[in-house]
This record gives C-alpha cells, sequence and structure tokens, in this order.
C-alpha cells in the first residue's frame, strides 16, 4: 500500500514508497479485426519501462490496444504478453496485475457511492466483505478522500469522478495501470490534480493520449499508427517526428474521407 | 442499423408494402381457420417454394431466421407423441412454421423505408384525432440512431465489470445503463429544443 | 414537449440494447437477457402513459424490421410464431406496471415497483402470452399455461431486481423519474 502526503489535509501516513519492478509487455504479429475492419495490424513490439506513452491519432487503435492489453477483448493473431501472461487468457492473473481506466468516468463507474464502487473490485479478488470495505476506506484516507465513503457518485464533479475510478482501481493494487485518455475535457487545475496522484503510483503506467504534453517525462513513447508502430523510442527521439506529421496532416484535408 | 430485409433482390422487393402486408394478414388469418394437415403440408411447400427461388443464400438467411423456432417445435413434438394425436401436432407445427415463415417472407422482401411509408399511410386518419405524425417519424429515428449510441456505451460498462470481475457482468450495471440512456434523452430533448422542437414550423 | 418524445424513444432504444447487453446470469448459471427487465423498467420509471408508448415503439420498429429483440431477432414472424402472445402483452403490462407505480404513494419505491413488476411484468404478460400459445399451438389455457411455469420463478427475480434497481435510479436522477414525477 502506497502512503504519501498529498496535501495538508491529508492523515500524516508516511511510508517509504516502494518501487515495484516495472511490467514488461511483448507483442508480436498481433492482429485485431472489429466488424471487418483492421484495427490493430501486425502489431509488434516490446518493452519494459515503468511509464510508457502511448501516442496517435484518434482511430489509430489505441483505444482497442488499451482493451487488448488488460485482456479485455481477444486478438485474431499473434503473441500477446503482459507481464508473462497473456491477460485474456489469463484472467485471474490479469485482474491482479492491471488495471484499465477508460476515458468516461460515466461509462465505468457502476455502483450508486463511492465506497461500493471501490469495494467492488476488492471483494471480486476474493477479499471478505469486512477486508474489503477496510482496504477500500484505507484507499480513500490515503487519497484524502476518507469522507467521500457514503457520497453518491453521481452527484460528483467529472474530475471526482475521475478520481474514484482511479481509487478504485489503485484499491486492488496491481502492478501495471492503463489509463485510456484519462484526462480528456478536464479543466487544467482538475488535470494538474489528477496528475500528481498518477505520479505518486509506484507500480507501472501506460498512459494513451492524443496530447504529448501529458508524456514529456515519460521513458518510452509509443506512436501508433493505423493499428501498427510508427515509432518507439524516448520522448526526444518520438516527439519531434510525431508532432511534425500531426501539423502535416493538420494541413490536409483528410477529414473530408469517408470510412470504407 | 442494419434492418432484416435481404440483400438480395428479388421481385417482391418492388411490391407495394401495403399489398404484401394486407395480403399476408389475410393470409395468415385464413391459415388458423383451415384444419386439413393435407392443405397446411401443401401451403408450407409453396412457402418454401418461394423461400428458394431467389437462390441459395436468400434460402439459407431465411432458414437462419425459423430456426429460432425449434423449441416450440419440439415441446409440441414431445406432446403430440406422448398424447399418439400424431396428426394434430403436425399440423400445428407445419401451420405455426408457414406462418411465421410468410410473414419473414415479407420482413425479407421489404425495405425499412417502404415500411415506414406504410406506417404514414395507417397514421394519417388519427392526426385528425390528435396523434402527432411528424413525432412519430422523430422518435422512429431516434431510436434508430440511439440503440447503437447506448449499446456501445453498455459494452463499455460491461467491460468495467470484465476489468475488474472474472465473474459475468449482473444487472447492477444496468444502473448506470438506466442513468446514462436517461441523461441522453435530457441531452437529446435540449437539442431538440434548441433546433425548433415538436412546433410546427411549417408554413401555411 | 420534447421530454416526452425523447424519454419515449431512449426508453425504446434502451429496451433494444439490453437484448444485447449485459449478459446477465441467474443463480442458477441460467443466461437470460435483461430485456425483458427493460419492459419492467418502462413501467416503474416513465410511468404508465410513456413506459406503454416506449414498449410499443419499440415493437412498431421490430414489425418493420429492424433485429432488437434479444439475439437480433425481428420481423414479423415474431408476431405469429408461439410467443408473438408474450410480444403484444409486453406494451400493456409496462401500462399496468406504470399504472400501479403512479398511484401507489404509500409504500416505498422498491417495494412498489416490485409489485408492479410482478402484477404487469409478469402477470399481465403471461396471461397474453399463455392466450397467444393457446392459439398458436392448439392448447387448452390450463394446458399452455403449464408450458410457461418454467420461466416464473427467473421472471419473479427478475422484478425483484427491476424494483432494487427504480429505488436506485430515483437516488440518482430523481428529477428523470417521470412515473413519480407529478
Amino acid at each position: 500500500m502506497w502512503c504519501q502526503q498529498i496535501n495538508m489535509n491529508d492523515l500524516n501516513n508516511t511510508a517509504s514508497l516502494a518501487i515495484k519492478d516495472a511490467s514488461s509487455i511483448k507483442l508480436e504479429q498481433v492482429c485485431l479485426d472489429i466488424q471487418g475492419k483492421r484495427i490493430l495490424d501486425q502489431l509488434s513490439f516490446s518493452t519494459k519501462v515503468r511509464r510508457l506513452g502511448i501516442i496517435g491519432r484518434n482511430g489509430s487503435g489505441k483505444s482497442t490496444l488499451s482493451r487488448v492489453l488488460s485482456g479485455l477483448i481477444e486478438t485474431k493473431s499473434g503473441l500477446l504478453e503482459v507481464a508473462g501472461v497473456n491477460p485474456f487468457n489469463d484472467r485471474k492473473a490479469a485482474l491482479q496485475e492491471i488495471g484499465l481506466l477508460f476515458q468516461n468516468p460515466d461509462h465505468q463507474i457502476i455502483f450508486p457511492t463511492v465506497l461500493e464502487e471501490v469495494v467492488f473490485g476488492l471483494r471480486q479478488l476474493g477479499e471478505k466483505k469486512k477486508q474489503a470495505e477496510q482496504i477500500a476506506k484505507e484507499t480513500l484516507a490515503t487519497f484524502g478522500k476518507a469522507h467521500w465513503e457514503n457520497v453518491h457518485t453521481s452527484a460528483l464533479s467529472q474530475g471526482q469522478k475521475h478520481l474514484v475510478c482511479l481509487m478504485a482501481v489503485v484499491a486492488m493494487q496491481p502492478n501495471l495501470i492503463i489509463l485510456d485518455e484519462p484526462f480528456a475535457g478536464l479543466d487544467i487545475p482538475t488535470k494538474r490534480q489528477l496528475q500528481r496522484y498518477l505520479d505518486k503510483f509506484p507500480g507501472s503506467l501506460i498512459h494513451i493520449s492524443h496530447d504529448p504534453g501529458d508524456l514529456n517525462d515519460y521513458d518510452q513513447l509509443l506512436w501508433l499508427e493505423s493499428g501498427q508502430v510508427a515509432a518507439l523510442g524516448t520522448p526526444e527521439e518520438v516527439l519531434p517526428k510525431y508532432l511534425e506529421e500531426m501539423h502535416k496532416i493538420g494541413d490536409s484535408d483528410d477529414i473530408s474521407n469517408l470510412a470504407h | 442499423m442494419i434492418s432484416l430485409t435481404s440483400p438480395i433482390e428479388t421481385r417482391a422487393h418492388h411490391w407495394s408494402a401495403g399489398l404484401k402486408l394486407g395480403l399476408l394478414c389475410a393470409t395468415t388469418l385464413g391459415l388458423f381457420f383451415v384444419e386439413s394437415l393435407i392443405f397446411h403440408s401443401v401451403f408450407l411447400l409453396g412457402v418454401i417454394a418461394l423461400y428458394a427461388m431467389p437462390g441459395k443464400a436468400f434460402f439459407i438467411s431465411g432458414w437462419q431466421h425459423l430456426k429460432m423456432l425449434w423449441p416450440f417445435i419440439l415441446v409440441v413434438a414431445v406432446w403430440h407423441l406422448w398424447t399418439q394425436e400424431f396428426a394434430l401436432g403436425a399440423t400445428i407445427i407445419i401451420r405455426m412454421v408457414a406462418a411465421v415463415a410468410l410473414a419473414n417472407l415479407v420482413t425479407m422482401t421489404t425495405r425499412l423505408s417502404d415500411m415506414i411509408e406504410v406506417v404514414r399511410f395507417l397514421a394519417r386518419p388519427f392526426a385528425r384525432l390528435g396523434l402527432n405524425t411528424r413525432a412519430l417519424e422523430l422518435s422512429i429515428a431516434l431510436v434508430i440512431r440511439m440503440t447503437p449510441v447506448l449499446v456501445s456505451k453498455g459494452q463499455s460498462l460491461s467491460w468495467a465489470w470484465k476489468a475488474r470481475s472474472n465473474k459475468r457482468s449482473g444487472w447492477r450495471v444496468i444502473l448506470p445503463f438506466t442513468v446514462l440512456a436517461l441523461d441522453d434523452a435530457d441531452h437529446v430533448a435540449e437539442a431538440l429544443r434548441a433546433r425548433g422542437g415538436l412546433t410546427n414550423m411549417e408554413k401555411k | 414537449m420534447e421530454k416526452n418524445l425523447t424519454y419515449t424513444a431512449l426508453f425504446a432504444a434502451l429496451i433494444a440494447a439490453l437484448g444485447l447487453v449485459p449478459k446477465i446470469t441467474l443463480a442458477f448459471g441460467v443466461p437470460i437477457t435483461a430485456q425483458s427487465m427493460g419492459i419492467m423498467l418502462c413501467g416503474t420509471i416513465l410511468g404508465a402513459k410513456r413506459g406503454g408508448l416506449a414498449v410499443l415503439l419499440f415493437l412498431l420498429l421490430v414489425a418493420l424490421g429492424l433485429p432488437l429483440l434479444s439475439g437480433g431477432r425481428g420481423g414479423l414472424g415474431l408476431f405469429v410464431s408461439a410467443s408473438g402472445g408474450f410480444l403484444i402483452g409486453w406494451p400493456i403490462a409496462a401500462f399496468v406496471t406504470g399504472l400501479i407505480v403512479e398511484k401507489w404513494r404509500s409504500a416505498s419505491l422498491a417495494v412498489v415497483s416490485t409489485v408492479a413488476s410482478i402484477l404487469g411484468g409478469i402477470v399481465v404478460m403471461y396471461v397474453f402470452g399463455i392466450a397467444g400459445m393457446a392459439i398458436v399451438l392448439k392448447k387448452s389455457l390450463p394446458d399452455a399455461a403449464m408450458l410457461t411455469m418454467a420461466f416464473i420463478p427467473g421472471d419473479i427475480v427478475k422484478a425483484v431486481i427491476a424494483g432494487l434497481l427504480t429505488s436506485a435510479i430515483a437516488k440518482a436522477r430523481p428529477a428523470s423519474v417521470l412515473s413519480r414525477a407529478a
């Protein structure tokens, strides 16, 4: 359990951060079709870093990749290994290793109160009700949100909902959290506050974004284009090429093209 | 959203939808007044012939739709084998299959737009009684538009469940699902109002 | 008013969506779809008139040939098959369910919705369903009723769930529960 002084109102509960070993990702010739359209095309890459960013245009396959890496959808072919297991086949290991944060918290929050939402994942991991509630309350306290226990999730602001989703995932203590455009549509202060919570996570993060500004400090960036790797390297290596390409496309008019 | 109209063009695709529906109603009603097993068998053969005429693909497609009748066929067959009323059992099964097959044939050979025309036609006399026909048309369009949107949201919620649980997503997911539908209803109402709403904007 | 229209249409879409997602497992491992629960919710949340209209709209689209019934089924054939009676009973079931929720205010919403779902979503629906089966399968009403008995326990579970859901939805979006808006 990672505890950290986050702001002056938090509980004084500091413990040393136990930095976890980076999660390894390996994909070889992974293909995925959705309704006849090829979304992931012979995708191959291998990496093992604590902070991986995935960038690309909308429609490049980033969201689909997040679902594949967390084992929610089945690939058509190819080798897929996250932290040594195939997350689709080995759901049990996947649930313990990998957490996923969706883009829209309204499509993710299932329960009416904050505590129930956080407890859910813990019960699914096998914790008994009392234990699960205890861990959930501890998680809330770590984030300084002990007073959110009985709050109705539908009464929260967008940023607060994002935080609830994050807490629900963190409570399950995964080694890897995949974030699918977690800051979409948030205002600057909320984004900065959520970013701070994210930065403290001792495990690995895979952060999908179309905004390179979020990923400047990351260890590695994967640039996905049409379901294939356009580039994989440090931000210094990848970002300039990415930005140049994005601006070039922006000067064109491919928005007129209809999908086949 | 794709309708069940067959993409394989037949002559029936061009016949008047109203005529087809009218004939279907009359024929189906008639079927339930006839008792003869021979009549029903011949009739069913005729319907099967109609399915075969446009070709193999059409026939197979039609067969897929009829497969859903198997539990009823099984129940009736077992029942009547037990009571030894073979002829009656056969009549029931054959008549049901023929009626469903004929109705399905109309569905497969009638375009959605033609069907909506029939609805429009049938709704006209009710307009005088206060039925808002424009609202009806809008509603139909809205359901067709919003069903895939809701399905996609429901899929996201199921995934959000699957990302944290090995068990099948239970009924609990229906709570946020319904809330999303209610929110969408509010948003679309707002958008409608912003574009003139249901007030009659036609120039007299 | 626009809200009447959009609420009706969105719930018709919701019934369709519930035919595909989520797949639920009953306690005994039997997979079911939530579509019939959607009918109950139309009544408990939208009330009698709008709830009935939503289901009617849904059926109209199924009749027009859209694959909105669970499993991607649709078309006119469904209305003349042995289960056709159930389809015809759906809008009336939603109407009765909604009527009970609108009129009975003295108990908790969860209890009222559950009872309403049983009386409307089960009793009324089965009356029409059994009648339909009796006609198509040429059986007496008691015989036809017997054939449907196996599904009733599952439907009662659904009615209870519908009651709980209605209560939870009322807490999340009190202004949207039109059955209690007056």
